[in-house]
């Protein structure tokens, strides 16, 4: 079997045990030249003691040095598909998805900027629908694992007759060729200009945003056009697509047609935080009436002296962060109603539904606290039909320009005719 | 500086009686959060013949051992094997982040006089694919002497089962210079079941070292 249109180093080639006639048909190239790692195409100045170089950028997936051999297979055009799924979409998911399509066919890149809660993933039908008819190769990538492995049953259910190779650090591979790739964007360092279509969803998200590697990692991998999906865009494709050099299109209902709910703005003294509660917050968690309530903080060692102060209040409180084992098993308490209030890092600030749920950022004048994500952190109230007004306060020691601006795109995307 | 794991910046300024002291500067490479992760062996309670914690009387492995006629390494190490280390290791020694490689060069002091410091050398093969010996990079910091070769052996320590460990062969020679202190300090990054260092030991004696062995590792 070749890889098709991967690019491998010598030890994912012996461990694959690729033959050597398949070996034969790929183009060799050393790993780095120049000081750039051809895998993953950052700069790299560290050496080993025998003087090579290695790249520390992309080493989690193998080391790859200056005397590493990197194995670029010929790609060839995908084995074509079709959508099986029988849904439809809203008349604005539609328009949408339509823009997307007329992008990605004239060859340019697209901003699908859709708020937080819109149904995004519906929306990509009938774009991968689109191009697999074509005969074209489609990567849908995205930051986390979690995700993943949340999208590609739905998009293996929606084309159930089309092969779907899943890919993250952890999976068995090597996976057979398939027109449809669903993996986390590291993976698609492992291709060298393979795929039509790259779908990277949520640009502006760890670590995508903060790893110039990954953006790389997209360009190598493709030979197409790249739609991005955000409800919170980074500022250079919000300028791309202002100046029109990349194609554009929103969706600023949510699936259930009510507006996103503005945060408030709070000043308060926070002497004392996180050992004690602010009055502020005390207040503001009185009024939830049945509401549960998120309530982020920007730092881990706030989570416990915090959780004390309001369980003495009265509070049943639960606490989550990035690297809490027991992460998947708390949030799971808090949709079940167990716990009232979930104090949580940024590592909630994205995928978590929870109906009936009220939002409050303490500290949100921090510098941890960027734009986008306090809109995302917004996003997570409102989300169910039966209750689309959840409450979100941020509150701060003093109000902050990332506060201001978080506030502001929330009211103009609401203002928005859909 | 920025932490070598978590890569936020660290923030411990040296301080103004740090400059100004006359003993070298020895600044972490990892931040408190990250350091604070692994396990450090508290060292008032280990076993004295190997240094495995919590165990303040010789240990099986060590009774083991002296049963063997052999003479204890009173082994010390700083941290014990737990899952943060074992990723540490995995991404250093397993990936090849040579990067890595000072993170606990603060910690890892060897102090005293009229000795030797001789680390565990890798097998020629290793180093050719490394491009590294993990334990130098790892004690790169102090005065080492480089005493030891290791012949390339079948099977790498780190594959074989806790029985397997303990039958292997002899495959560590000495050149000692003319002048040799009179005692010798053993460094490697892992001690398991104590295998390779008594081997090294042995070696040194083969050569007509005569006076102390002793040893300490990153990781016990």
């Amino acid at each position: 079997m070749i890889p098709s249109g991967m690019q491998l180093i010598d030890e994912e080639v012996a461990d694959a045990g690729i033959a050597a006639s398949s070996l034969a048909q790929a183009e060799v190239v050393f790993g780095i030249v120049d000081g750039v790692c051809q895998r993953c195409g950052q700069r790299t100045r560290h050496q080993l003691p025998d003087g090579r170089t290695y790249c520390r950028a992309c080493i989690g997936l193998g080391r790859v040095t200056s005397t590493t051999r990197l194995f670029r297979f010929p790609s060839g055009p995908g084995e074509g598909g079709k959508l099986t799924w029988a849904g439809s979409l809203t008349p604005a998911q539609n328009a949408a998805a339509q823009a997307a399509v007329a992008s990605v066919s004239a060859g340019r890149d697209h901003l699908l900027w859709a708020v937080t809660g819109a149904g995004k993933t519906e929306m990509l039908f009938p774009l991968i629908a689109h191009e697999l008819a074509e005969h074209h190769r489609v990567a849908v990538a995205t930051p986390r694992i979690d995700v993943v492995l949340e999208l590609a049953p739905r998009l293996q259910a929606a084309f159930a007759e089309t092969p779907v190779a899943v890919q993250y650090g952890g999976a068995p591979w090597p996976v057979a060729p398939a027109p449809l790739v669903v993996g986390t964007t590291h993976q698609l360092l492992r291709y060298y200009q393979h795929f039509d279509l790259v779908i990277v969803d949520e640009v502006d998200a760890f670590p995508y945003s903060q790893t110039p590697m990954l953006a790389a990692a997209v360009a190598k991998a493709n030979r197409g056009p790249t739609v991005f999906l955000s409800a919170t865009p980074p500022r250079a494709l919000k300028q791309a697509a202002r100046a029109g050099t990349i194609g554009v299109s929103f969706l600023v209902r949510r699936f259930h047609g009510f507006p996103l709910p503005v945060p408030h703005l709070l000043v308060a003294a926070l002497k004392g935080v996180p050992k004690r509660a602010p009055k502020t917050v005390l207040h503001l968690l009185s009024q939830l009436t049945g509401r549960q309530c998120m309530l982020f903080v920007p730092r881990i060692d706030w989570l416990l002296p915090l959780a004390q102060a309001l369980s003495q209040a009265g509070y049943t409180v639960q606490t989550v962060h990035a690297e809490d084992p027991e992460r998947v098993l708390k949030v799971q308490q808090f949709r079940d109603g167990v716990v009232a209030v979930l104090l949580t890092t940024t590592i909630l600030e994205r995928g978590v539904t929870i109906p009936h749920c009220a939002v409050l950022v303490l500290a949100a004048d921090d510098r941890q606290f960027s734009t986008s994500g306090l809109i995302q952190m917004a996003g997570r109230a409102g989300r169910s039909q039966a209750s689309p007004d959840d409450p979100v306060w941020f509150v701060g020691g003093h109000i902050t320009l990332n506060m201001l601006a978080a506030r502001h795109e929330i009211t103009m995307m609401n203002r928005r005719t859909p | 500086m920025n932490c070598l794991l978590c890569h936020q910046p660290l923030r411990d300024d040296p301080g103004l009686s740090g400059l100004l002291d006359a003993r070298p500067l020895r600044l972490a490479q990892l931040c408190r959060r990250c350091f604070a992760r692994f396990d450090q062996i508290d060292q008032q309670t280990v076993c004295p013949g190997c240094g495995r914690a919590d165990s303040p009387s010789l240990c099986q492995d060590c009774r083991r051992w002296k049963a063997q006629g052999e003479q204890l390494l009173n082994h010390r190490a700083w941290f014990r094997y737990t899952a943060p280390m074992k990723d540490f290791i995995q991404q250093y020694k397993g990936l090849g982040d040579y990067h890595l490689h000072g993170a606990f060069a603060d910690v890892l002091q060897v102090v005293g006089e009229n000795q030797a410091l001789v680390p565990i050398p890798s097998e020629r093969g290793h180093y050719a694919r490394r491009g590294f010996d993990p334990v130098l990079g790892l004690f790169g910091h102090l005065p080492l002497a480089l005493w030891l070769t290791k012949a390339d052996t079948p099977v790498p320590q780190a594959q074989k089962t806790r029985a397997e460990r303990l039958l292997t062969r002899q495959s560590f020679t000495a050149h000692l210079p003319a002048k040799v202190p009179p005692r010798i300090v053993l460094l490697d990054d892992l001690y398991t079941t104590g295998r390779t260092l008594y081997h090294a030991k042995a070696a040194l004696r083969a050569a007509g070292f005569e006076g102390e062995v002793i040893s300490r590792s990153l990781i016990r």
